[in-house]
Formats: structure tokens, sequence, C-alpha cells
């Protein structure tokens, strides 16, 4: 179970940060006013780590304190360190650092992407390790419970969407020369579902990141798109991309598989009175919907029951898979095609809002298209949000679907996504050390802060 | 990797004797530039604040490693940034 977990994130989390980890240094991520609070409040000379730090967006908000921040992905600590932050590249499940050294940490969108419950204890507990005694921890996951709807399950996959992060873009563009995606927009009536994976040749070309010409602070002020002009269709185009955000992917976690293989097992005991063949059945490419063909499949083949669907495709060509996942985003209260991606003020409403970082993802296109291009129009087939039929049955027919399917897969996130009371549980459960001083929701996450008991 | 970072850093390979994994030996040829060990009464002195301040603050390594006392495991520094990531099979 640890080499799937590993696997897991490997793929659906290391590889997918450093592979865009060039894009995150422009975003002009917010920093929640929670945590701001929580490290404005500590005591000037306090040794403050933040655990998951990706840029490094929480190491600059208190200089009276002595902030270090560590990540998986040297893509994002690299970055953090241009800025001037003291960073290193570490695993959470394994710091290293010495027990009770720090007098607050923070989490921030960080431990919902470890894939078993063991892991995301483990990693409460390593935090818990390098607190002094009275110390303080802030953790935030995205929650399952979000404004409007919730997701169905707790064990999702997010498609990750360059184009609403593209500086490229929007700096082409501010010279009045369009980026390379809008082109391809245009010119080839490449569906936008090939664009979102075009990074991979996007990318080689991309510059690294250089001084900001921006005026805007980057730390406070929102996606530098916000700022520009967009023309029209490219509103549209933004919308229909940002509607491909709700075409989640969802899993069975695995200790849910963990757990049925066990208990088929002693079936088998049960009643066959020998061990089942230890060989379990080669799973058919189509349960394994991460399997990304050249990259061969996610999960050891062998590892796996023949039903054990852990990851069910939701643009595959088989239709029942994706009923449930279409009626649960039905009930959403979206506004259809003219559901703006937008983060305009004070919108909460966006399901976008959810994940932290996510919701810092997104730029600011406010107007919405008049009219419907053919790309949102795809895009209106493909993604389950308003439409009432099968994604699956207008996913058929689309020109070079599998190569379509299998792009949108490329850096696909996985998240574990809490229920209310989950996180409080887990660590009332698992790590004693923790006392819960509060707890709350808090856009789309829970947060909580707890104190190293003495 | 500021002084202070290195203060807080401990080898965890797995196997070592409880506490052995620290300090880590910072590899470079930079000789230190403070005493052994803290005269009596330092908190007073203010010239050796001073050098403690910009040893442990102002002092950064760029490029070397962090070896582990123990097991002789290297971690390496460069550009800045400390590398403590253990491989799939040592973890």
């Amino acid at each position: 179970m640890e080499h799937e977990a590993t696997q897991l994130e490997k793929q659906h989390v290391h590889s997918v940060y450093e592979n865009t980890a060039a894009y995150f240094s422009d975003l002009q991520t917010k920093a929640w006013p929670r945590v701001r609070n929580f490290l404005l409040e500590q005591k000037p000379g306090n040794l403050v780590v933040d655990i998951g730090c990706g840029t490094g967006k929480y190491l600059s908000v208190n200089s009276q304190v002595y902030n270090l921040g560590c990540d998986y992905c040297e893509g994002l600590i690299e970055i953090a360190r241009k800025k001037g932050d003291e960073v290193l590249v570490c695993d959470n499940l394994n710091l290293p650092f010495r027990d009770q050294c720090f007098n607050a940490v923070i989490s921030i969108g960080v431990i919902h992407h470890f894939s078993t419950k063991q892991r995301r204890i483990k990693a409460i507990k390593e935090m818990a390790r390098i607190l002094t005694p009275g110390g303080q921890i802030m953790i935030y996951v995205w929650a399952m419970e979000q404004k409007n709807r919730r997701f169905e399950k707790q064990d999702v996959f997010v498609p990750w969407n360059k184009a609403l992060c593209s500086r490229r873009f929007s700096e082409s563009n501010q010279s009045g020369d369009k980026g390379e995606f809008v082109h391809t927009a245009k010119g080839q009536d490449i569906h936008p579902a090939q664009l979102v994976i075009s990074e991979c040749s996007y990318q080689s070309s991309l510059q690294p990141e250089t001084d900001s010409k921006h005026s805007h602070n980057m730390d406070r002020c929102l996606p530098r798109a916000c700022c520009m002009k967009i023309s029209e269709e490219e509103n549209r185009f933004y919308s229909a991309l940002g509607r491909s955000f709700r075409s989640w992917f969802f899993s069975r976690s695995l200790d849910e598989s963990a757990l049925r293989k066990q208990n088929d097992k002693m079936k088998h005991l049960k009643h066959e009175g020998v061990w089942a063949n230890s060989t379990i059945p080669i799973q058919h490419s189509r349960h394994c919907s991460l399997d990304l063909g050249h990259r061969g499949a996610l999960l050891n083949e062998q590892s796996l029951d023949d039903d054990d669907d852990v990851f069910v495709e939701s643009l595959s060509l088989k239709k029942p898979h994706w009923s449930p996942a279409t009626d649960v985003l039905k009930d959403l209260s979206l506004n259809g095609e003219h559901q703006s991606v937008a983060q305009s003020k004070g919108n909460k409403a966006s399901f976008i809002n959810g994940p932290v970082e996510d919701r810092d993802h997104i730029c600011g296109c406010n107007k919405d298209g008049a009219g419907k291009s053919d790309a949102s129009k795809f895009f209106k087939r493909t993604s389950t949000t308003d439409s009432t039929d099968s994604a699956l049955d207008s996913a058929v027919s689309v020109g070079d679907q599998t190569d379509a399917v299998l792009d949108t897969k490329a850096f696909m996130r996985y998240y574990h996504v809490f229920r209310e009371g989950e996180l409080c549980s887990l660590v009332e459960e698992n790590v004693p050390e923790l006392q819960i001083l509060s707890s709350c929701y808090d856009h789309g996450n829970w947060c909580i802060i707890a104190e190293r008991r003495g | 990797m500021k002084l202070l970072t290195h203060n807080l850093l401990s080898s965890h390979v797995p196997g070592l004797r409880p506490g052995g994994g620290f300090p880590l030996r910072i590899e470079l040829g930079h000789p230190s530039e403070l005493p052994p060990e803290p005269l009596p009464n330092y908190e007073a002195d203010e010239e050796f604040l001073r050098r403690l301040h910009h040893v442990l603050l102002e002092v950064e390594v760029l490029e070397g490693s962090l070896q582990c006392p123990d097991s002789g495991r290297r971690f390496p520094i460069s550009r800045g940034v400390p590398n403590m990531l253990l491989t799939e099979d040592e973890a």
C-alpha cells in the first residue's frame, strides 16, 4: 500500500507541482488572512516553519520571526529562494528537524495531498514532533463541503489549467501580440482540452521568470490577468477552460481498496479454505484511468484486483461510471455557460474557491462571452456541469478522443478532501501530543489550530 | 542556508541512534570566525553577540553539503538550498 501511495503522490502531486512550478512564479497569490494573523501574532524572535511552503508566500508575512520554509518540490523552492527566503527541500513524512525546536508550524493546503489516512497522520505527527511544548500549529485542508456543493467523494483529481495562470499570455497580450494559447484557439480550432495539455511543448519555450514588470505587489494582488483587457473571445475561452475544472475525476481512496482487498482475501479463506490465487488479475487499462500511455500504469497492475476501480474515469467511453458524478454536478447551482471563472469581488460562490492554491490560480476574467464559441460549445459537452447528458454521451465523437482524454489527465492533482470534523478527529484520535485549540471553516477549507502539549 | 537553520537540522536517515543525526557536519572550506566555546557572560559581550548574530543570520552556505555524523550520508546544499530528501530505498 505504501508503494501505491507514494506512486500516486509522485505522479499526481509531486510531478504536477514540479512541472507547473514555472507558472507559480507569477501567481499573485493572496495570503489567507487567518494564516497571516496566526503568523503576525507570533512573538518576535520565534522560530516558525512553513511545511509545504511552495513559493514561500507566507515566509515574508512577519519579519520579526525567523521564517523557514520547506517543500518537496524543488521547482517551487527555487522560486522561494529567489525571493530571498530561507528554504529547503524535504519530505513532510520525514522532517529533517530536531525534536521540539519550533515555536510555530503552519501547514496550509498540504496534507490533503497525502493519499492515505496513515500518511496524513504521519505528516501531522512529524509536525507535532518538531514543535516545542506550548508551540502551535495551524493546518488548512480542502473541505469536502464547499459553499454551494460538496464533492461526491473524498478522493479527487483536479485538472490543472495552465492557461488560467499563464504569464506568457498576459505579457504578450499587453504588448498586443497574442500569446501562444490564444493563437492556437483561434487559428487551428484545436479544442481546449488539447490546449490545456500542450503545456509540454509550451513549457519548453517558457522563459524563466525575471523581474516582474508589473507594478502590483506580488503578494497581495489578484492575478495579473485581472488587470488586463481581455477580448471577448478570450473570455469565452477562459470560461470554457474554467468549466473544465469541474470535470472532476473521482477515485476510490487507497485506504478503501486496501480494506476491500483484505476482506476479499478473508472471504476466500473462509469459503475455499485456501489462499486465493495470489496473482491478482491484471487490470484492464480502462480501470487504470491514470495510465497515460507512455508514462505507464500509475499503479502496479499486479497489486490491484480486477474490480478494484481505484480510479473512475470521467471521460471514459464507458458510461456508467460517470453518472454519479454527473448527477452531483447537475445539482450544483452553477449558472450555465455564463458562469464566470473569475473571482469577482467578494465572489465566494465559485466552486473554484475551494482549495487554497486553486483559488489563487484563477485569473480575473470578468466578462462573460456574449455567444458561444466553438470552444465553449465543446466544453459544454464534455463537462458535466449543467448538461443534462452524461458527459460520456457528449464525449464521444470529438476527433481524437483518446488523446484528448489522456491529455486532460496530465497534471491532475490528487486531493483527499476532508469532511467536517474529520481533521479534528484525525488529530484527537491519533496525535495525542496535540491539543486542538480551535477549528473553523474558512473559504472552502477546514482549519485547525492546535498546541503541543507540555 | 543560514547557520541558524543548520542548528535546527538533524539527519533523519533511518536506524541512527537517538541524537545521532545532530549536528550535521557542514563541509566547505570556510573557517569559523567564532571561538569554540561561548565565553562566560556572553550575553553582555556586545562584540561577541555581534559576531554571533553575523554568523548565525548573515552568513549563508551556498554550495556544500551536510554530513550525517552517524551514517556519513551527505545531504547536498546547492544555490543555498539544502536537499534533505531521502531516496525511496533509504526511507
